[in-house]
């Protein structure tokens, strides 16, 4: 069994179209995390700016003036000391940026003109016991991450898709006709399947986070996502949890997205005789989501964003009521993945045993 | 072992393939002959699982070969007519994943794979990507295969198929090695091809088996009916056109010697020949779209 798995794995990793479109994936998140370092840009208010580095090192050096649990004591101190130059260009104080502490201090607590808007920490974040600092690296990472894995699964897509419907052009003769063709061979290729999808997942996420480790430090990593610049979806996320619980979050959604659309694609790729259909189906069945008309306010929007595309856009799922504490809702994801992988992998496993060449 | 069809009927939709075929194979050489559509391909893929009979069955020594299952593929060994391959993989990588398939273990599995591979001629090409191969040279990697688990079972759709003479001269030589006490059934375009090789022949035709055993038996069935006749070669054209002719002979006299099968002496002067296996072909296939 474990030679059938490793030859599976060796027949998808040997086509020029995996290999091609995992280098582009790889070369995406390259692209993507060094043009955002690269266009950071950050002010201290007191003569130093900069961007890329220069920019990370002004933030990080404002970030630890005032890291930490944040007070009331704090914001005051943050509004006196990073006054934002007034609108010589007809901006309003609140809109010119100067580092990601000012427009997160900004944000909630200045009016229009800069000044303290009269809110307290407790107004916005209740009992919440806040820790700022530099999370700007990791949030930066976390939505490029977002993106690369909304493309990614297309990949894995592309990959699956012909995992069972790829033997239906005439191969499917001789594996049906073996002893294990339509027992372990079946097994083995789901198994490929989603170790292939897990694999490559895997180095993906390990490609960005390294990268981001090596851009911005390991900062921030304990610090809440509440206190950071508005311009960040994950502020959206309205529960108090650190950058590392988000990407830890992020991750396992990573990998529960891409079983599921491995559950799916596997399917596809069982009961279609062509690759291309199988692909084309697969595809629409992992982006419909998006296109139904359920309002995040629905509770059907509940089941909706349990599906594989909400799990790399993970800020959807991760805005659902929390369930208690630490645990997010977003917690359902695993057994949605793990029905979604059940289904295709019994489906297809039947469906190709059953297969009768033509 | 004994592998039996009884009443064994594949449909597609309306299309009748294979009609309530009943026929006992034992250890031989089978030679399966019969006109395109005549349900070779699909009588063979009955035979080695890839589809499922529409009604009957098929008995290994007795026992349903589905329910069978792995038990019975492992003793059987197939040569698809069109079977794909993947292209990126070598010849040697691709035995190995065959064989991975067939069960057989690792070092094995090498071993076997490289002997096979020296017997069809292809030892120089192991690392070679099949892609790069000819279509003889797939068609011997595809005789490999066929034979990595030692199967007692061996059916060949149409093996000779893009081979030139010298390599039909070793596959023969291969399968004959290889037959004793083993159920070989083969399929070819090439009558001469199972008349060297097989022992019983089984002729196809509408799903049917229309004649079955050895070849001079089978062949007897058509005695006085075929006959050899000199005519002017100028005449060849409309002797052709009017005549059921299986081969001829030009000679230097401005004469031509032809083969003709009938039931009658096509000419004065014919004298009667012994029968071959062709001669049986055309003689039931004559108008059929012939292979």
């Amino acid at each position: 069994m474990k030679k059938l798995i490793w030859l599976e794995l060796r027949k998808i990793f040997s086509k020029r179209l995996t290999q091609f479109a995992l280098a582009v994936g790889l070369l995406l998140s390259a692209l993507l995390a060094f043009s955002t370092w690269q266009n950071k840009y950050a002010s201290d208010g007191a003569g130093n700016e900069g961007t890329g580095r220069t920019a990370v090192e002004i933030d990080k050096a404002v970030a630890a003036r005032y890291s930490g649990i944040l007070t009331d004591e704090k914001v005051q101190q943050m509004i006196a000391e990073i006054v934002p130059e007034s609108g010589e260009n007809g901006l309003n104080a609140i809109y010119l940026y100067q580092n990601t502490i000012q427009s997160a201090v900004s944000a909630r607590f200045s009016d229009i003109n800069g000044n303290w808007n009269g809110l307290r920490v407790s107004d916005l974040f209740g009992d919440e016991s806040i820790k700022i600092g530099y999370v700007d690296g990791w949030l930066s990472t976390s939505r490029n991450m977002t993106s690369i894995l909304v493309a990614f699964s297309f990949f894995i897509i592309m990959m699956i898709a012909p995992v069972f419907c790829g033997e239906y052009s005439g191969v499917d003769n001789i594996i049906l006709s073996s002893k294990y063709g339509r027992t372990k061979c079946a097994e083995a290729k789901v198994i490929a399947g989603i170790m292939a999808a897990l694999i490559t997942t895997a180095i993906v996420l390990a490609v960005n986070l390294l990268m981001a480790l090596a851009f911005y430090g390991s900062e921030g990593l304990d610090c809440s996502i509440l206190f950071a610049q508005l311009t960040y979806i994950e502020g959206g996320i309205p529960f108090n949890i650190t950058c590392g619980t988000l990407l830890v979050y992020q991750s396992v959604l990573a990998v529960t997205g891409t079983i599921g659309v491995t559950g799916i694609t596997l399917l596809f790729s069982a009961a279609c005789k062509n690759q291309m259909i199988a692909l084309v189906a697969s595809v629409a069945v992992y982006a419909l989501p998006l296109l139904l008309p359920v309002a995040e306010t629905s509770a059907l929007f509940r089941l909706v964003v349990l599906l594989p595309i909400y799990h790399a856009q993970f800020v959807s799922l991760m805005s659902v009521a929390q369930m208690s504490g630490i645990l997010l809702y977003a917690i359902w994801a695993v057994p949605a993945a793990l029905i979604l992988i059940a289904a295709g992998s019994i489906f297809s496993r039947r469906v190709f045993a059953g297969h009768q060449v033509s | 072992m004994e592998l039996s069809a009884v009443n064994l009927t594949k449909r597609y939709g309306s299309k009748t393939a294979v009609n309530r075929l009943n026929v006992t194979l034992t250890n031989g050489v089978y030679g399966l002959l019969g006109a395109n559509g005549a349900g070779k391909t699909t009588f063979m893929r009955l035979l080695c699982t890839v589809q499922r009979p529409t009604s009957g069955k098929i008995d290994l020594d007795g026992k349903n070969i589905w329910k069978l299952g792995e038990r019975y593929r492992d003793v059987l060994g197939y040569l698809p007519q069109h079977f794909g391959y993947y292209p990126d993989f070598t010849a040697l990588g691709f035995l190995l994943y065959v064989a991975a398939l067939k069960g057989l273990d690792d070092r094995k599995a090498k071993k076997v794979s490289n002997k096979l591979l020296e017997e069809v001629g292809l030892s120089g090409e192991s690392r070679r990507k099949i892609k790069t191969f000819s279509g003889g040279m797939k068609q011997r990697l595809g005789i490999a295969q066929a034979m990595l688990n030692d199967p007692y079972i061996l059916i060949l759709d149409e093996p000779t198929a893009g081979l030139d003479p010298k390599e039909r001269v070793r596959f023969r030589n291969l399968i004959s090695a290889y037959s004793k006490d083993r159920i070989v059934i083969l399929s070819t375009h090439i009558v001469s091809d199972i008349e060297f090789i097989a022992e019983k022949i089984m002729m196809m035709k509408d799903g049917e088996i229309i004649h079955f055993g050895r070849p001079h038996e089978i062949t007897s069935g058509i005695d006085g009916c075929v006959w050899e006749c000199s005519v002017p070669t100028s005449r060849v054209e409309q002797y052709t056109a009017s005549l059921n002719i299986s081969n001829l002979r030009n000679e230097e006299n401005g004469r031509t010697v032809l083969r003709v099968i009938a039931d009658q002496p096509p000419v004065a002067g014919a004298v009667k020949v012994q029968p071959n296996l062709e001669d049986l072909f055309l003689y039931y296939f004559k108008g059929e779209d012939e292979q």
